[in-house]
């Protein structure tokens, strides 16, 4: 059988469907909802009930043609994961080393990434950037920008 | 309606909000010319900006942003043939042949009176559509507003599925799946927490936003590879006139004139929107056309260039009827705005034309300014904005990545957000990989609160019974409308296919008679 992207996202679906259904039955309950005509979870069960009857149909009604065949071929996944990684680092780069060096970091590191090998303009760029960033955002917009724990275990805060 | 207009031409003309028309065309032209970034991408990420300003500034903001990225959008596409956004692929077809013959300037110049006659008609047809819709619906009750979301859900579905009708109501019921995770506003149960303390408020719509549409949108760039291209290099001294003649005036005057009508009609339906405006108003008037101009078509036809533009920016201006007057957005980019209304603390619909006549006066008025800004301003610096089209990718998208990241941590300063942002935005790559709509999962996120507090009423109203679909005339009639809508697409499409079967040639017979 031939597994085309209308069939996986109608697997997908259908068992999200299902899950969010078995979900649903644990959302507390006020002593007396069930006499309710509405309560928490009556939208969540419909919701499931829609979600799976449409998976089900998009099951059904799905396209078996080959160029309707998920294919990978030519995506830089890898490329992506790096990125998104980095998303993730600069989250907790904020946390610890603070704002103006977190930009910076993640702005050197994305330029390196996707293929900018100058240092002069991976630092030309990125510290200027991220310098009048925090500058506009903590002394003109005065919004408070935590200097980072790693900054505040050095020097005390 | 003369003292909602001064209130708004008074909130309009505050300089802080002229200046907000002139940043919000400026920084959308810039936006809408980064081919992969549209509309939608722009005024997402002027989102965290406008959560600063005062509800009429905000919108007048994204207002301004949304046209700006249209007019971008359509520069990108008559420069280098690279459309910034969905409703300017058209513009293209005609727009990058007229570069090609060293007449890029004269492109550039029709696209922008275009845009501005197409916004003029459109805000001035909106002027009083708009105030004669919402004194129809003040009379609307629970149980019509339930079925006006219905109508909203269904017609965003049906038109951004691109013929996948399943797919897009599969997202949308996804959409309303992620609205109820959160605290339960009426019982103030929490759902779908899993007991994190971060999900009590459930995930917001900044967020959501952010990541499905400018977060996706440039990862998918650098999925594909696009960023390894070389920049397009723009040939300034190959612009040629910006000048139009008399006789050139004269051949295109009637094409601006239907296709700014037909676009804002076109825009007025819920879910249509600027894209589609701009294919039917290019496809009407090649089929106006006597046969030796048809054969000008797709070679470098001014009309051409002027229906689509006339058309995208009437459809832009019409689709903020339904926002506006019934808070059903007409198309994806309205449907970003009206999730920034309601995170106002507004609610977009017939009560807004009373209770806030700033906000809905100011940003109709303010929509005429953002045309005159865009004719006035934008067009005699196209060959300088243009030039940004030269910034290397690999500099470019890390700094996308960094405002569309920090747009959402500087509302909540929680880096939880951040994290949330990646999973999402994994999930909408994988979604978008199997040709899933985003557009009616956003409209789904936002509607569903609403679309759930309605229904408790409209239920408890009548005791549990179903009934009020059918008891009250005017539900009754959006909801056949809705099922109208839902059903006329894939008809249409079996008959499409059908007359295909019959043999490609006979189909072609039929669409050239």
């Amino acid at each position: 059988m031939m597994l085309t992207k209308d069939h996986i996202g109608g697997l997908v679906f259908l068992c999200l469907s299902v899950l969010y259904g078995y979900y649903a039955g644990s959302i507390h309950m006020l002593p007396g909802d069930e006499f309710e005509p509405f309560t928490a979870r009556t939208v969540p069960y419909a919701l499931a009930i829609l979600g799976a009857v449409l998976s089900v149909g998009l099951l059904l009604t799905a396209k078996r043609s080959v160029e309707n065949r998920l294919s990978l071929n030519g995506y830089d996944f890898a490329l992506v994961a790096k990125l998104l990684l980095l998303i993730v680092c600069f989250g907790l780069a904020l946390e610890w080393t603070g704002f103006m060096l977190a930009t910076m970091l993640f702005l050197i590191a994305g330029f390196w990434m996707l293929g900018e090998r100058r240092i002069k303009m991976l630092l030309l760029v990125s510290v200027p950037f991220a310098v009048s960033i925090w500058f506009i955002l903590a002394k003109l917009l005065d919004i408070y920008l935590a200097p980072g724990q790693l900054y505040m275990q050095i020097f005390g805060g | 309606m003369l003292d909602g207009i001064f209130t708004g031409l008074s909130t309009a003309v505050m300089p802080f909000n002229l200046m907000m028309v002139v940043v919000g065309c400026f920084a959308g032209t810039f936006i809408g010319m980064l081919p992969g970034l549209g509309p939608i991408s722009a005024v997402a990420l002027m989102i965290p900006i406008t959560y600063g300003l005062d509800p009429s500034s905000g919108i007048i903001l994204m207002a301004g942003v949304y046209y700006g990225a249209v007019f971008g959008g359509s520069t990108s596409s008559i420069l280098i043939n690279a459309p910034g956004c969905a409703s300017t692929v058209v513009t293209a077809f005609d727009g990058y042949p007229l570069a090609q013959k060293n007449q890029a300037g004269k492109a550039l110049a029709l696209a922008a009176y275009s845009s501005f006659s197409g916004g003029t008609i459109g805000a001035l047809a909106l002027l009083f559509a708009a105030p004669a819709l919402a004194k129809v619906s003040l009379s609307f009750q629970s149980t019509d507003y339930f079925a006006l979301m219905i109508l909203g859900l269904t017609a965003v579905a049906a038109f951004s599925g691109k013929g996948q009708v399943i797919k897009a109501l599969i997202m949308t019921v996804f959409g309303l799946m992620i609205a109820t995770i959160g605290t339960d506003t009426t019982s103030g149960a929490t759902r779908f927490t899993f007991g994190s303390l971060d999900l009590i408020d459930g995930i917001s719509f900044l967020l959501l936003a952010m990541a499905t549409f400018a977060l996706t949108e440039v990862i998918m760039t650098v999925l594909k590879g696009e960023h390894r291209k070389e920049e397009e290099q723009v040939d300034m001294s190959k612009l040629g006139s910006m000048k139009l003649s008399k006789e050139e005036i004269k051949e295109v005057a009637p094409t601006i004139a239907r296709s700014s009508v037909f676009g804002f009609l076109v825009g007025v339906l819920p879910g249509a929107g600027a894209t589609i405006a701009s294919f039917l108003a290019y496809g009407l008037e090649r089929n106006l056309a006597s046969v030796k101009e048809k054969l000008k078509f797709g070679k470098g036809s001014l009309r051409g260039v002027a229906a689509p533009e006339s058309a995208n920016n009437a459809a832009s201006t019409g689709s903020f009827v339904p926002l506006l007057t019934l808070g059903i957005p007409g198309s994806g980019t309205t449907a970003i705005m009206l999730g920034a209304l309601i995170a106002y603390g507004i609610q977009p619909g017939p009560r807004l034309f009373l209770d806030n006549p700033d906000v809905f006066w100011s940003v109709i008025i303010s929509m005429y300014f953002g045309n005159l800004v865009l004719l006035v301003l934008n067009l005699p610096l196209i060959p300088y904005i243009s030039k940004l089209l030269i910034i290397p990718r690999p500099i470019l998208i890390p700094m996308i990545l960094f405002f569309s990241i920090t747009g959402v941590y500087l509302v909540s300063f929680n880096t939880f957000d951040i994290h949330m942002m990646v999973v999402i935005t994994l999930i909408a790559l994988f979604l978008k990989l199997l040709e899933f709509p985003m557009a009616p999962m956003l409209l789904g996120y936002i509607l569903g609160g609403l679309m759930e507090t309605n229904l408790s009423r409209a239920l408890m109203i009548s005791d549990g019974s179903l009934a009020f679909l059918w008891e009250r005339p005017l539900t009754l009639a959006i909801i056949s409308v809705a099922l109208i809508v839902l059903i006329v697409p894939p008809v249409f499409d079996l008959f499409r296919n059908r007359k295909n079967a019959r043999g490609p040639e006979a189909a072609i017979n039929e669409g050239e008679g």
